[in-house]
This record gives structure tokens, C-alpha cells and sequence, in this order.
């Protein structure tokens, strides 16, 4: 449990650190992974970092704002904040998600249900810097006192006070960045009211009035895929030769003669996946083929700009950037005249293109997008393809991202696939709509700057590593391979960087990967086992 | 006409009027994106462990249903035994049930004396043995309702003001508001429970709605009425202007958000409400989205080239 207490007017107080983070404060993590000393902690900030960016609300940074030069620029800042809170409020520039925004603006009782759902809450110690409604309960002083008319006196009395001045701004915008909107305090709210939305709006101001975000999700995220075509900086030449390399490792490995089709016009559908696999697991897209053109299935990829990375970042922090990558994935559907969009495996890409995006796609660019979880579930339940469930005979555990079942009610048809390919299969605690957030959630599994890895390892992916020990408990030692199915390509990066992190693989004997791998494992015609233990971590 | 008739209208008045005026401007805000959160409760099928209708592959070709029964089951244990509390949050439950139990029972006890009133009216005065069957159910009801909402809600807020004061997560964040509000309430049920001991409480409050439905000026109900009177009094002028208000405003954080999953289906009003937003101008200031007051979102999200421009 945290030592140190922090009250919410706090944050506008000067400090070299509103909070500090110590491991044995931390929620205790299950054997073998129990002892303080064996963990690894997390790098100090240099000395540079510290002198020039904006370090003072914990031990990490998130966005590395640069210090303001003078008190005139803190003041201008300050001011673009304030207006950037103005637009908030405003149907014009936040039509978005203006109704749940005032709703969670005027209607919270402060009964700090939502804390106890929080998994970095939890697995900090309690920190009260990290407590769901702390930065809610900011913005809304500020709201009451800065924008509502006698602010200054009803506002205070009623909402309580706050210091709108620089140290707030920073430390509020670099704490927008500790939250992974896994919205799991949402969903225990008996009024409604939406933290995780409150985060996500704060993070719109900062990058729609400010221009300021953190760079993995902004310049060398969504604005890369929209000027190459993917944030991982391929473009269609060279991810085209990726993808050609993996149809040739893939029949090397199985047997089976497979051939991506590119922007093949007419097809039944468009598969976007999220580039990262093509690079970090590339045995996905492989596996994809495989199972796509085993079962017969009438499908393309699209060469277009954005369209070959199913990412959307802008879901995190704009929703601009969201739109224009949202338009530019239903623009290639459209352009290729397909049936329907299927989404991979990819959380994120879900929600932003299926749920969020419903509402921003309109006409022709309107075309049903549909989850590949559904889909699979369809191929492997069709008789298309001769299975051995034997062949996954070995403990198998399934993670649930956040934006796919809780955000998006796809639960069980991942779950009737793993039920009938995976004889050990079992579920974590707790699980489905219920499920912790892997800890890279919101953009976080990409972003590594500072020592920022460090901090989403030992305090946000915390919870997921005990869930994700405890659920194998009955087969605790490294020599029974075990694997955890992550069905998303974000969630997998925090889970590979939690894992190397902890010595997961060595220490417990689990590997993770995708469901795709676990079907294709499971294929009769497969001669040689798709997953190998030894190799992959 | 006394002053405590008169702040008594005016109280409803402004409660009635604030609170319709919130309502229809939350319903009138624009349509905004989907931001659902699983489980719906319209969705029988899959209630039980979160499920929605994308777990069908060609969920596109099928009408949604929508179950209002299914919404009710799960709305109706919500707000009258405070579930999600008792799910979440079990060491605050049991006060926040009597708190508004108490609330509930006293809020029910205006419907039941508005109709003693008119049902009843001056006939109080020849005693309970003259009233019909109705007028006597709704006098013993009244006296009921009276005294178990007073006592329990009495319980249930006080038992809520030491939560916040020694539970370190509610005190951190509670402010001035937040312990106002709750000693506003209590003032209300102990007020209530000393007026329901002063002697002929029913007897008092018929009198008194009958004069307030009549617009007869009303006798002398004696101090502890008049307390309690004008405590409730100012407490319905002060309720909508709070957060207080998410008593009706539940509507929208669950029917409007949590649950509201429709999709937009092409040439649907749901599609022309969203063309007419996108028409909506924008004047965001950073320099990515080459926003100038004039361009609207259609028009930003379909530009080309860095930063929104050519």
C-alpha cells in the first residue's frame, strides 16, 4: 500500500514529484515472481530527461513535454488548455462524444466504486495519483471553476478547489497517459459515469488544440500510416515482399502451397490485419492464409494506403486522425468492391473500425466489418477442414482484449473455438467482459520511451502477469509447455515485453500467441507442429 | 397563503422545471459514437456472459432486437436494490440502500399523500374511524411510509457520512459538496422522524396537501412541521442544480451509452443525423487537423496530405 498521500488539489503544487513509486509497495505477484529483489524494477529518468522535460508527476514519462522556456509560454499553454477544454463542451467540435462527456461532467457521486476495478490502481499499492476518478475529479474543478459562470466561488464550494496553472497542465497531460481506457471503471459505475472517457477526452485537448502527444502514436503512428501506409513504416512494396517471404516460410513449414491475393478485385472480402504481425509474428498472417485458403474462402488484402495495417491509433487520443484512417480502410473495401471488411487479429482495429467508426462511415463507405474471431469460428465449425484437437494438447489459456469483449460483446466465439481445439483449455480469473487489461492498452504497448517500458511492465501489465500465472497454477513448473492465446496484436507486444521482463518463458514454461496458430496447430494436414515451443517465447 | 405554501410551489416548480429543462437538452445533444459497453441488457440472449450481436458473422443481414423487458430486468434490481454496489462496492451498500430506500420511501410518500389529499381532504378532521377502505390504506400507508423512511434513510445517511469521513478513498475526494449534501439529507429524515413524533403526523400532512391542493391557506401544523416543511422545501429547490440529478439522468449513462449499440445502417435517420454532424465546422487549433472555423469534419477527414492540407 503507497505511503505517500496525495489530495487532488496537490497536483497544482510545485514538487520535484507529486508521487513515488516503490516496488515493495506493490501489489505482491504470485511465485515464482514474489520476490522483491528479483524483479526488476524500473531505470531511473537521465539526468538530461529531467532538466528539459516535464518530470514531475511520478517516475516515468509518458510524452516528454518539453519545459516551457518562461512564464509566458507556461501561461499560453495554460490558456490553449483552457480553450481546448472550451471546444470539449462544445457540439460543434466534439459532437463525438459530447452527451457521455457532460454526463460524466455533472453526475458522479464520488463513491470510488470505480476504484477498486482499476488494475494500476491495485497494482501500484494504491497510489492516489493512479485512482481512476483523481484526474476526473481534476478536470471537473476545473470545468466548475474556470468555465461555468461564478465558477470561482459556487464551483470551488461545490466540486472543490483547484490551481489552474502550468504544474497542473503538465502533470495532468503526462497522467492521461496512466490509464490504459481499459474502461473496466466504467463498467462498475452504478451511475454511468465513464472515467476511462474522461481520460480519452483529456488526451483529445492535448493533441487537438495542443499538438501535443506522445510520438510512438502521433508522428510515428497514425500520421506515418496515413503518409506511408502503415505506422510501421512499410509501404506497399515492401510489405508485399513481407507477405510474399511468409506464403514461402509457410509452405516450407507445412506443406501447404499458399498465395496471398492482393487488391483482387470483386472478392468476397478485404482481410486487414495489423502490420505489426507481418514484422513481430509473422506467423499469423501466415497461419491466416493458410486457414483462408484451406477453407476455400473468396479473399484479398489491400495494397492501398493505410489499408494494409488495420491499426488505428487515432481511437486513443484524436478523433481526426481516427476518421481519416477509419475512411481510408473503408475506401479500399469500396475500391475493391468487396462484401465486407474482416478485421484480424487486432483489439484495437475492432472497435475502431467496427464500433467507432459506425458512426463516421456513411453511404458507400458504409460496408459491414465483421471480426475475424467470427469468421474462424465459422471456418473451423464448416467441416472445411479435418482437425486434431490432440495435436494442442497442452495447458491453454485465453486473454480477452479489452477492446474486443468488454468494449465490443465478442466472447465467445473465440471461446467455442479454444473449447473444441484446446483440451486443456481453461479460463483466467477473472475473465470474458470481466477481464484485466493486458497493460498496453490505449497505445501503451508501443510506447518505450525513457524508462516509460519499464513503468507499463512492473505497475499496468502487473495485474495481467499474476491472472496469467495463476491460471496455469496447476502446472507451475517450466518444463510443462504452456500457452496463453492473446487473439491481438497490441496486447501481444505488452505481453512479449512483460515476458522477457519477468523471464515468463524460462520461470513458468509459457509461450503466447495468437488463436490462428492454435487452429492451424490443430490441422490434420499439418505434418510438423505450426507451434514451436522451443522457438518462440 | 403561508410562507411555507409558498416555498413549497415555487420548490416544485423549480424542481419540476430544472429537471425537464436538464432532460431535454441531455436529449437533445447530438448523436454521439458508439461507446457501448458489454453486457446490454437488451440483448437477452447474451446478457449472461456479455455477448452482442458482432458475434455473428453476418450480423449486417439481421435486424437488431432490442428487448425492453431484458433492460427492465436488470434497471429495476439496479435502482431499487443499489446491484451494482452491492457487485462493486459491498462495504458501501448496505448505506447506500437505506439511504435511498429512505429517499425512495419518502419520494413515494408525496404520490400517497397527494392522492390523501384529495381523496381524504377535510374528512381527517372527523377521525380515522369515519374514512373509507382507501382513505384508511392510505392513512395507515402515509404513517408507514413516514416513519420507515425517516428512520431508515436517517440510518443510511449517517452511515454514509462516516464512510466518506473514515474511508480513505471517499474522504480524499469528497469536498465541501459532497458532505453538504449528505448533511442536507439527513437534516431532512431527523427532521421528519421529530416531526412524526411531535403527535398526529398524517392528520398534519393531509391537512397540508390538501391546502396545497386547494390553495386554501393552511393552519398552524405546529413547529417540528414547519422544520421539516421548509428543510424539504429548499432541498427540492437545491436537488436539480446537483449531481443529485442522476436519479433521471441514469436514463441516458445507461440506455443513451452503456447500452446504446445501434448501428448505422445506410440510408437510416440514424445515417442523416450523423451527415448532418459531419457538416458541423470545426476550429480545433492544432496544426495537424488544418482546422479554420469554416472546413467541417467531412471535410478534414477526407483532406489528403500531412496535417490535413495539399
Amino acid at each position: 500500500m503507497a505511503k505517500n498521500r496525495v489530495k487532488i488539489e496537490d497536483i497544482s503544487k510545485p514538487s520535484e514529484k507529486l508521487t513515488h513509486l516503490d516496488i515493495d509497495e506493490m501489489m505482491p505477484l504470485p511465485p515464482p515472481y514474489d520476490k522483491i529483489e528479483e524483479q526488476p524494477g524500473w531505470k531511473k529518468l537521465s539526468d538530461d530527461a529531467i532538466e528539459n522535460l516535464e518530470t514531475s508527476l511520478d517516475d516515468t514519462i509518458a510524452i516528454g513535454i518539453p519545459k516551457p522556456k518562461n512564464e509566458e509560454e507556461e501561461k499560453e499553454l495554460v490558456e490553449k488548455f483552457l480553450r481546448g477544454l472550451e471546444k470539449l463542451l462544445q457540439k460543434e467540435n466534439n459532437w463525438t462524444f459530447l452527451q457521455p462527456l457532460l454526463l460524466s461532467l455533472e453526475h458522479c457521486a464520488k463513491c470510488q466504486t470505480c476504484t477498486k476495478a482499476c488494475p494500476i490502481y491495485e497494482a501500484s499499492g494504491k497510489q492516489d495519483v493512479y485512482r481512476p476518478t483523481f484526474r476526473s475529479e481534476v478536470w471537473r474543478r476545473i470545468v466548475h471553476k474556470y468555465l461555468k459562470p461564478g465558477g470561482k466561488f459556487f464551483g470551488r464550494l461545490s466540486h472543490g478547489d483547484i490551481d489552474l496553472n502550468w504544474t497542473t497542465v503538465a502533470r495532468l497531460m503526462e497522467l492521461s497517459y496512466r490509464c490504459t481506457l481499459c474502461r473496466r471503471c466504467a463498467q462498475t459505475c452504478p451511475i454511468g459515469i465513464d472515467n476511462g472517457l474522461i481520460t480519452h477526452e483529456l488526451r483529445k485537448v492535448f493533441s487537438q488544440e495542443m499538438g501535443i502527444a506522445p510520438k510512438e502514436i502521433h508522428e510515428k503512428g497514425s500520421v506515418l500510416q496515413l503518409e506511408v501506409g502503415s505506422s510501421t513504416g512499410m509501404n506497399a512494396e515492401v510489405v508485399k515482399d513481407n507477405i510474399d517471404f511468409i506464403d514461402e516460410d509457410m509452405q516450407d513449414l507445412t506443406g501447404i502451397e499458399v498465395h496471398t491475393p492482393w487488391d483482387k478485385k470483386g472478392a468476397d472480402l478485404l482481410l486487414i490485419h495489423n502490420a505489426g504481425e507481418i514484422l513481430a509474428w509473422p506467423e499469423n498472417p501466415g497461419a491466416f492464409a493458410i486457414i483462408l485458403e484451406k477453407a476455400g474462402i473468396d479473399w484479398t488484402l489491400s495494397s492501398d494506403i493505410a489499408a494494409y495495417d488495420g491499426i488505428n491509433y487515432g481511437l486513443w487520443y484524436d478523433d481526426f486522425q481516427l476518421g481519416k484512417v477509419a475512411i481510408k480502410h473503408a475506401e479500399a473495401a469500396k475500391n475493391l468492391g468487396v462484401n465486407r471488411i474482416v478485421v484480424g487479429e487486432c483489439g484495437h482495429a475492432h472497435k475502431a473500425l467496427t464500433v467507432i467508426a459506425d458512426r463516421v462511415l456513411t453511404g458507400d463507405f458504409n460496408i459491414p466489418r465483421v471480426s475475424a474471431m467470427t469468421l474462424l469460428e465459422e471456418i473451423v465449425f464448416s467441416g472445411k477442414i479435418k482437425f486434431d484437437p490432440s495435436k494442442n494438447d497442452f495447458p491453454v489459456t485465453l486473454h480477452d482484449p479489452c477492446n474486443m469483449v468488454r468494449l465490443m460483446g465478442i466472447v465467445e466465439p473465440q471461446r467455442r473455438i479454444l473449447r473444441y481445439l484446446c483440451p486443456q483449455f481453461r479460463e483466467m480469473t477473472p475473465h470474458g467482459v470481466n477481464n484485466y487489461c493486458c497493460g498496453g492498452g490505449s497505445g501503451f504497448a508501443i510506447m518505450s520511451g525513457h524508462n516509460f517500458q519499464d513503468w507499463r511492465l512492473a505497475v499496468s501489465g502487473r495485474m495481467k502477469l499474476k491472472q496469467i500465472v495463476e491460471a496455469f497454477d496447476d502446472h507451475p513448473e517450466p518444463e510443462t509447455n504452456k500457452y496463453l492465446c492473446a487473439p491481438c496484436s497490441n496486447c501481444k507486444g505488452q505481453l512479449r515485453d512483460l515476458f522477457r521482463y519477468y523471464g515468463v518463458r524460462e520461470k513458468s514454461g509459457i509461450i503466447y500467441g495468437g488463436l490462428v496458430e492454435l487452429i492451424v496447430n490443430a490441422m490434420v494436414d499439418i505434418k510438423q507442429p505450426f507451434i514451436n515451443f522451443d522457438e518462440m517465447q | 397563503m403561508s410562507v411555507i405554501q409558498i416555498l413549497i410551489y415555487v420548490a416544485a416548480l423549480v424542481f419540476l422545471v430544472t429537471n425537464i429543462t436538464r432532460f431535454v437538452r441531455m436529449a437533445s445533444t447530438p448523436i454521439h459514437l458508439r461507446w457501448e459497453l458489454y453486457p446490454v441488457a437488451h440483448d437477452v440472449k447474451r446478457y449472461k456472459y456479455g455477448g452482442s450481436f458482432l458475434e455473428e458473422a453476418d450480423w449486417y443481414t439481421k435486424k437488431l432486437h432490442k428487448s425492453k423487458l431484458g433492460e427492465m430486468r436488470v434497471m429495476l434490481p439496479e435502482i431499487l436494490l443499489m446491484k451494482g454496489v452491492w457487485e462493486y462496492n459491498r462495504s458501501l451498500w448496505l448505506w447506500s440502500f437505506l439511504f435511498h430506500i429512505g429517499l425512495y420511501l419518502l419520494s413515494g410518500l408525496i404520490i400517497v399523500l397527494l392522492l390523501g389529499g384529495i381523496i381524504i381532504g377535510p374528512n381527517i378532521f372527523y377521525g380515522y374511524d369515519s374514512l373509507s377502505i382507501i382513505g384508511q390504506i392510505i392513512y395507515n400507508l402515509s404513517y408507514a411510509m413516514l416513519i420507515a423512511g425517516c428512520a431508515i434513510g436517517t440510518i443510511g445517511t449517517l452511515g454514509l457520512i462516516i464512510k466518506r469521513m473514515s474511508d480513505h478513498e471517499m474522504s480524499v475526494s469528497s469536498t465541501f459538496g459532497s458532505f453538504f449534501n449528505l448533511y442536507f439529507i439527513a437534516a431532512i429524515f431527523i427532521s421528519g422522524l421529530v416531526f412524526f413524533f411531535s403527535g398526529n403526523p398524517v392528520e398534519k400532512l393531509i391537512t397540508f396537501y390538501y391546502s396545497l391542493i386547494t390553495f386554501q391557506a393552511m393552519p398552524n401544523l405546529g413547529a417540528a412541521f414547519a422544520v421539516h416543511a421548509v428543510i424539504s422545501g429548499l432541498f427540492l429547490l437545491y436537488l436539480p442544480f446537483t449531481h443529485m440529478t442522476h436519479f433521471f439522468m441514469k436514463y441516458f449513462t445507461y440506455h443513451k451509452v452503456r447500452w446504446e449499440d445501434s448501428p448505422n445502417v445506410r440510408g437510416s435517420k440514424l445515417e442523416k443525423r450523423i451527415q448532418e454532424q459531419l457538416s458541423y465546422p470545426v476550429s480545433w487549433s492544432a496544426p495537424h487537423i488544418g482546422a479554420d472555423g469554416k472546413k467541417n469534419w467531412a471535410d478534414i477527414a477526407t483532406e489528403e496530405g500531412e496535417n490535413g492540407k495539399e
